[in-house]
């Protein structure tokens, strides 16, 4: 089994590369860091509007968010797949559609991080900004967003081990990610579906595992730099609002 | 009514409670005193087994505490124990929060529980807050709940783990008046405290504990003006000096 | 671009009889994955709580394995490689009598127990421990303790992140789709590819999943607030 395996192994890592396009983990990875890089920007300028003291801004922000998160991946896979061509007019990679789905998936989940991250601010440093005489945007741009992203760091590191497992659907639209190298490996191979996949799960778990880790070092990081401060609860890490 | 037996206790190396040895009688109010760290909190845990002793005896009316074949939540009921952070069940109201041992435990019926309760929260001067939750209430309401609570099962022995520590200062006394009520009907009680006018006034001993040692025990009376050890005068006085 | 909507064509035969399948079928696959997740979750947050060292140590990694693999790998692993592992007279048992559906429950079941396990430890964390050490103190055993003081408290602190688990699960009920299995999703995108209808079947699906999704949160909040304590 090993020999099969390791022969097959550097498709699962790196596709067809360099015989074709780039592929399996490396794909996933590039994904992972596409997918939550462009949903960053995105995620804050939703969470601003869902905090934003104007219902225009407030209410359709709710409503996309309640939406984003109350549908699975796999149907906003289809919904992208089918809509994103219609509406730019031309045909989309599968690759596109994936990002693109990750993207507004991710942001979902990203700006209610960033909302909860800068609620959970004291009220104390709005108080001593406005009366500082700072408007509500250089407020937010100087004092309010920067603590709230950093306090944020380990729950960013959680979204990106989730956007990796998340890019696991692209199996689905055919995109050669580390899942669909997979199946393809398990196709060639027809008699070694348990190792196919148990290599599959370990791949995912070592990397996953290895960057939880790390989230979990960061968030212990964070609370003795801000001793004095509330102490950030371990369920930041884990929030089941960032999982799935 | 509780006897300590050369008791010493470790946690890992260090010596928490060294040689303890003394009694207290029945119908007796000692009053435990000392520096933060002397133990004090330590030993009262070890009567209800809070906390366990490695060597020596406690004996509670003839009851070894310690015994490996001891009954220690029928024993428990006999102990009522008063923390300084209260320790209210916050799901319950304050008439459920006493009548839960009465009921669970000692198998008495909702109603007779119910009567039982009321009448000790009457005791305390809080039978108008019943229905309330440990969050409605004050921090010395909760207290005087709290011992309510630990009254419900009719204990020969109370103990009180600095009862007042976490209180703020006005509402010290609406608790210390409920132990002085306690003391004057006769309640055996251990109590650790920093309360040296409680003791003065109500205490039929001070015990004075340092570094896991009880150096000293004697009358209010006697200990306050006229200390025989050392380390008891440098406490006093610099309790005296705030 | 002209728009013309047809949603009658979805809802006549056969298509509904196979939506009212479909929604049977996922009802089935979210119940049956869900008792597993719960059932198992509480039994491992126990072992993990009033265990030894290396059980809560051994549990933990479990843990940590579940929640770092995505749901389709499990899935995979369960349907296509586990099976493989049955005498061939139970795969042929099974393959007959819905495999894929007694599968995708397992993978989605063990998968989500792990996260119902972490909630319920989390629930049990948030309890100081002075509650227990009062109530030994009145006389309760540890299990008379655990009934009327701790367990309550525990599951209102830990309803909130369990409901957010119980609508997760419910969602990747639709990823059982890969197994071929007749959920939902696949049977909306069956009719899509029937019909071409592609905008009316996917709202059709998209429209029962916020329901449902938005249904569960809605009976989450009745739910705390129900259990919530009065606050001053």
């Amino acid at each position: 089994m090993g020999e099969i395996l390791s022969t097959h192994l550097p498709s699962l890592l790196i596709g067809q590369y360099p015989n074709g396009p780039l592929g399996g983990l490396a794909l996933t990875l590039i994904l992972s860091v596409l997918g939550l890089g462009l949903a960053f920007p995105l995620g804050i300028g939703l969470a601003l509007c869902r905090i934003a003291p104007y219902a225009v801004l407030r209410v359709p922000s709710t409503i996309v968010v309640y939406v984003v998160r109350g549908v699975p991946l796999v149907m906003l896979v289809f919904w992208s797949y089918f809509l994103v061509p219609t509406l730019i007019g031309q045909a989309v990679s599968a690759f596109t559609t994936l990002v693109v789905t990750l993207v507004i998936y991710q942001a979902a989940y990203m700006s209610e991080i960033v909302r909860a991250g800068i609620e959970s601010l004291p009220r104390g440093q709005t108080e001593a900004a406005r009366s500082l005489g700072m408007s509500y945007g250089r407020t937010m741009r100087s004092i309010l967003l920067p603590q709230a992203l950093y306090n944020m760091l380990p729950s960013l590191i959680s979204q990106f081990v989730s956007t990796i497992k998340e890019t696991s659907i692209g199996y689905v639209i055919s995109v050669h990610e580390l899942t669909y190298s997979a199946g393809q490996v398990n196709s060639a191979l027809l008699t070694k579906p348990l190792q196919v996949f148990a290599t599959l799960s370990l791949i995912y778990f070592v990397v996953c595992f290895a960057l939880t880790r790390c989230a979990h070092a960061v968030d212990g990081r964070i609370t003795r730099r801000r001793a004095g401060v509330t102490p950030l609860v371990e369920s930041k890490v884990h929030d089941p609002v960032l999982q799935g | 009514m509780i006897r300590f037996s050369k008791v010493n206790k470790w946690y890992g190396k260090y010596h928490a409670l060294v040689d303890i040895s003394q009694d207290v009688g029945k119908g007796e109010v000692v009053v435990v005193c000392g520096p933060s760290g002397s133990g004090k909190s330590t030993l009262i845990r070890t009567v209800n087994r809070l906390e366990e002793i490695q060597d020596g005896q406690i004996t509670l009316n003839g009851t070894q505490v310690h015994d490996k074949s001891l009954d220690l939540n029928q024993f428990r009921t006999k102990v009522g124990f008063v923390f300084q952070q209260f320790n209210l069940f916050p799901h319950m109201s304050a008439i459920e929060n006493v009548c839960l041992a009465p009921t669970k435990v000692a198998g008495r019926s909702r109603n007779e529980a119910l009567e039982r309760g009321m009448a000790l929260l009457e005791r305390v001067g809080l039978a108008h807050k019943a229905s309330s939750y440990p969050q409605q209430l004050s921090g010395g309401q909760q207290q005087r709940v709290a011992i309510a609570r630990a009254l419900a099962m009719e204990p020969p022995v109370m103990l009180f783990d600095e009862p007042t520590s976490a209180l703020d200062p006005e509402m010290v006394g609406e608790v210390l008046n409920v132990m002085k009520s306690l003391a004057r009907d006769g309640m055996t009680m251990m109590c650790v405290t920093h309360e040296m006018n409680f003791a003065r006034e109500v205490a039929d001993k001070v015990w004075f504990m340092d570094h896991g040692q009880l150096v000293e025990t004697g009358t209010p009376a006697a200990f306050f003006s006229n200390p025989t050890s050392d380390r008891a005068r440098r406490f006093l006085s610099d309790l005296r000096s705030h | 671009m002209a728009i013309n909507l047809n949603f009658g064509s979805l809802l006549a035969a056969p298509h509904l009889e196979h939506l009212v399948a479909a929604l049977k079928y996922t009802a089935a696959l979210t119940a049956a994955s869900w008792l597993l997740a719960v059932v198992l979750g509480v039994v491992l947050a126990t072992l993990r709580v009033t265990g030894s060292r290396s059980l809560d140590r051994g549990v933990a990694a479990w843990v940590a394995y579940q929640q770092s693999v995505p749901m389709l790998a499990h899935l995979f692993l369960w349907y296509f490689g586990i099976s493989t592992l049955l005498p061939a007279a139970a795969q042929s048992w099974v393959n007959a009598n819905n495999g894929e559906l007694i599968f995708a429950s397992i993978a989605i079941g063990l998968c989500m127990s792990a996260y119902f396990c972490e909630d319920v430890r989390s629930g049990l964390r948030a309890i100081p421990h002075g509650q227990q050490e009062a109530a030994r103190s009145l006389g309760l055993s540890f299990v008379k303790s655990m009934r009327y003081v701790i367990l309550p408290q525990a599951i209102r602190a830990s309803m909130p992140p369990f409901i957010n688990h119980t609508v997760i699960l419910f969602k990747n009920t639709s990823l059982a789709m890969a197994l071929g299995a007749a959920e939902m999703t696949y049977v909306v995108r069956e009719i899509e590819n029937q019909t071409f209808r592609t905008f009316e079947a996917y709202t059709l699906a998209t429209v029962f999943y916020l329901a449902v999704s938005l249904g569960l949160m809605g009976v989450g909040v009745l739910v705390t607030r129900r259990l919530q304590i009065p606050a001053r």
